[in-house]
């Protein structure tokens, strides 16, 4: 028993160690878990690692060597939700009328439609949960490199939403991308991640219900006209990619929740956004089922075993409808 | 729960200590392992537990009455009945699908009415290795290879959780014995463990992730989008990166099992240092090649029954290890790939006799590991594609865009690349001496080192868990 008690020692001062090395690491763990009586214990207790840790400069090594690889960041937790503040007259998405008016819009004049040629491409970046990966591989492989489109960039980060800013900061992230790849067009896939009760990055003394709530909807619906607008003012159309129907009945509800959010604020602003319904486009008969008919009506796996990613076919379909879509807005030369 | 999480480390600082204390008490020690492995397993899936249950009863009842029978024909209807109820269980959750969808397409392909109900069924994780460790035992028992144990330690040997979810796939000759006594953790080799378990942990989070996101992942999804260089260093990584993920797993297993006091089979000894196919199924997922060898070559005839029936024996029985990976074409050209390969290699040695395996030099050897290695990597290419077409559009790219320009080959991908294919050089004998001077370092040196290798791991790891390619299966 000896030699057993010596293997089991070795391992827990290993673990105790390494844990103080890599003690900024577990508090983000900690932080960026969903509220609870895990959460409390292991935030206090990542917390003393990162006391005693900081203390004895254990948690040096591993900055310096996140600093040499470019990854400094890392370990920050950064829940700051920066929005553009809201117009003077809210318009219709932030403030949705309770009740249908039947007023008569004031005819405008049609802009004329911006033209996009293989020379001079669209430029589209995909971005947002592990939603978007497919469908933005997708559109890379079907724009290719001759045609009117050309999409910069996807950027598919896994479990992350606009609800927890602790997980990814995308309301810092999304302008940074701006700025750096000078899209026209933003194709965003969120909600998915986002679809339970707890909201981080709240305004201070404000509290929100549970998902499905007046309050938990206005805050969500905040987020998404925000950052519409933040891109909008940034000259990007934003194409907001709506959450499938998946295997889970359970989620499924939390999902259309959401998705009325979204088309709501597309529907709202027109020149600025649109919305994709994904969910139409992978029910069949309301229901959800793996497997749909193709172009060639040959039923085809749309869905990864997990009920809710997309296979390739189905990043095809979605890339297609994305595509359609973008030739009704702008005018695509091939 | 997957094995590179905190998670785990939590779970496996309370099973540890817990099973050591309870070794000299076999019962309760059994009770305790049964119940942490369905713990571990229901982690995943609470639901799932009930299949593993009914899986356990079901091959056990099978395997003490084929055991008990006295009759011929009784024991091999007994054993039919229960291949045919694990193939079934791999069938309905794996299978049914794609069986499904394929006999419908061709129905319409050929203009016969057909209904639109395609089944959609969850897919348990693990479920193709217990099942096919049930089978090896129950097999076992019918060439009265093993006599049957009792339940508690068959109900252990099938949910042990070091194996469970992704091998490597253990013989009831191996583990049972072991589970027959108390183990002594003086006839451990803990550094060979430890080792194990942090390399295990280096390849599967550092070095299969660097690949999978800094150019596999993006080249796989949009070949046309890349140069031919990008193209086959993407094809590269990913034989680094299949194995660096699937080896680091097992890895983990057997260092985690080896704590535990249980000896698992290797499972990869430096597979890319092949130098023909044949070896390389000898050093590749070892535990999966020598189960199709012995219960499904054989039992196909082997090579008894003349050289062309060897060769389609050899064929088939790759083409059905391919679609164990998975319910698609692609698996199955992948293992169709191999065993044209193998069969064509075992023609070359009939035919060519002597001629075939002369002297061996050293130029010949790297020849056969150059060849064998870029053949492997041309299934690899099925076997990652997402279907058949893009397989195929992988494969044309790497021919017609030389010369473009390649900004995902850096430093950062071909480095770990070398260091993947590096790895199977390593020679063997390096190895225990390097455990033998861990060995006698005292444990806080120990522990020091193994936490400055976790830390490394962590910090050069991505943010959360990476996935893991061998769960699907």
């Amino acid at each position: 028993m000896r030699a057993a008690a010596k293997m089991i020692a070795v391992l827990f001062l290993a673990l105790a160690l390494a844990s103080l090395l890599n003690a900024r690491s577990l508090r983000k763990m900690a932080e960026i878990q969903t509220p609870g009586t895990q959460r409390d214990v292991s935030v206090w207790f990542s917390s003393q690692l990162v006391s005693v840790s900081g203390f004895l400069r254990l948690d040096r090594p591993r900055q310096e060597l996140k600093d040499a690889i470019g990854r400094s960041g890392d370990d920050v937790v950064d829940t700051r939700v920066a929005l553009p503040p809201p117009p003077a007259f809210p318009g219709p998405a932030e403030h949705p009328s309770p009740h249908k008016t039947k007023a008569r819009p004031k005819p405008r004049p049609k802009p004329a439609r911006e033209a996009y040629t293989p020379l001079h491409p669209l430029r589209v970046w995909v971005a947002g949960d592990s939603l978007a990966e497919v469908p933005g591989t997708s559109l890379e492989r079907l724009t290719g490199s001759n045609e009117p489109v050309d999409v910069v960039q996807t950027e598919s980060r896994l479990a992350t939403g606009l609800t927890r800013p602790d997980v990814f900061n995308w309301f810092t992230r999304l302008p940074a991308a701006v700025k750096q790849l000078r899209p026209r067009v933003a194709v965003l896939s969120f909600g998915a991640d986002d679809a339970h009760d707890y909201i981080r990055g709240l305004p201070a003394g404000h509290i929100v219900g549970a998902i499905g709530s007046a309050s938990w909807g206005a805050e969500y619906r905040r987020r998404v006209v925000g950052v519409t607008r933040e891109l909008n003012d940034a000259g990007v159309y934003v194409v907001w990619l709506g959450i499938p129907i998946s295997s889970s009945p359970a989620r499924n509800a939390r999902f259309r929740f959401i998705d009325r959010i979204l088309s709501g604020v597309a529907k709202a602003d027109p020149r600025g956004a649109t919305y994709i319904d994904a969910y139409s486009l992978f029910a069949r008969g309301g229901q959800y089922n793996a497997y749909l008919r193709g172009a060639n009506g040959q039923l085809v796996l749309m869905r990864a075993a997990d009920g809710v990613h997309y296979t390739t076919t189905a990043g095809d379909l979605v890339a297609r409808t994305v595509l359609a879509r973008l030739g009704e807005v702008f005018e695509l030369e091939k | 729960m997957l094995f590179p999480t905190v998670t785990f480390a939590i779970f496996f600082m309370i099973v540890l200590p817990t099973s050591w204390a309870l070794m000299r008490r076999q019962r309760a020690w059994q009770a305790f392992i049964l119940v942490a492995s369905y713990v571990f397993y229901a982690w995943w899936d609470w639901r799932f537990i009930f299949l593993l249950a009914a899986s356990t009863v079901g091959n056990h009842a099978a395997a003490v009455a084929i055991h008990r029978s006295r009759s011929a024909r009784a024991r091999k209807l007994l054993l039919s009945t229960d291949i045919a109820f694990n193939l079934g269980l791999l069938a309905y959750f794996k299978y049914a699908g794609f069986l499904v969808s394929s006999v419908e397409n061709g129905l319409s392909r050929l203009g016969l009415p057909s209904s639109s109900w395609v089944l959609t069924v969850t897919l348990p994780i693990g479920i193709s290795f217990f099942t096919f460790m049930a089978m090896s035992y129950v097999v076992d028992i019918y060439r009265r290879e093993l006599e049957p144990a009792d339940f508690p330690r068959f109900a252990v040997y099938l949910s042990f959780f070091p194996h469970l979810v992704a091998g490597p796939i253990v013989r009831g000759s191996e583990l049972l014995p072991q589970l027959e006594r108390p183990r002594d953790a003086r006839e451990i080799d803990t550094s060979r463990a430890f080792f194990l378990i942090l390399s295990g942990l280096f390849f599967k989070v550092v070095i299969a992730n660097q690949l999978a996101t800094h150019i596999v992942d993006d080249v796989f999804a949009a070949p046309n989008r890349h140069s031919s260089l990008e193209v086959l260093t993407a094809v590269y990584g990913y034989a680094v990166q299949i194995l660096a993920d699937f080896m680091g797993y097992t890895n983990i297993a057997i260092g985690v099992a080896l704590l535990l006091g249980f000896r698992f089979p290797q499972n990869f000894n430096s597979p890319y240092s092949a130098t023909s196919l044949q070896d390389f199924w000898r050093r590749w997922h070892m535990t999966l090649s020598r189960w199709l060898r012995d219960y499904l070559y054989i039992g196909l005839g082997g090579n008894r029954k003349g050289k062309a029936r060897t060769y389609v024996n050899l064929a088939l029985t790759m083409l059905l290890g391919g679609l164990w990976h998975g319910a698609a074409w692609t698996f199955v050209v992948w293992g169709g790939l191999h065993g044209g390969g193998l069969a064509v290699e075992r023609l070359a040695r009939d035919v060519l006799g002597r001629r075939w395996a002369p002297r061996e030099t050293a130029a010949r050897r790297w020849i056969g590991r150059i060849v064998v290695f870029h053949f492997v990597c041309l299934g690899w290419i099925f076997f990652r594609a997402s279907s058949l077409g893009a397989a195929g559009s992988v494969i044309t790219r790497l021919f017609t865009a030389w010369g473009e320009p390649s900004p995902l080959v850096t430093t950062g991908v071909v480095l770990p690349i070398v260091v993947g294919i590096a790895a199977n050089y390593v020679p063997a004998r390096a190895l225990p001496a390097t455990f033998s001077r861990f060995g006698r370092l005292p444990a806080v040196a120990q522990a020091a080192c193994l936490a400055v290798g976790l830390m490394l791991v962590d910090t050069l790891g991505p943010q959360g868990v990476a996935p893991f390619i061998y769960f699907r299966f």
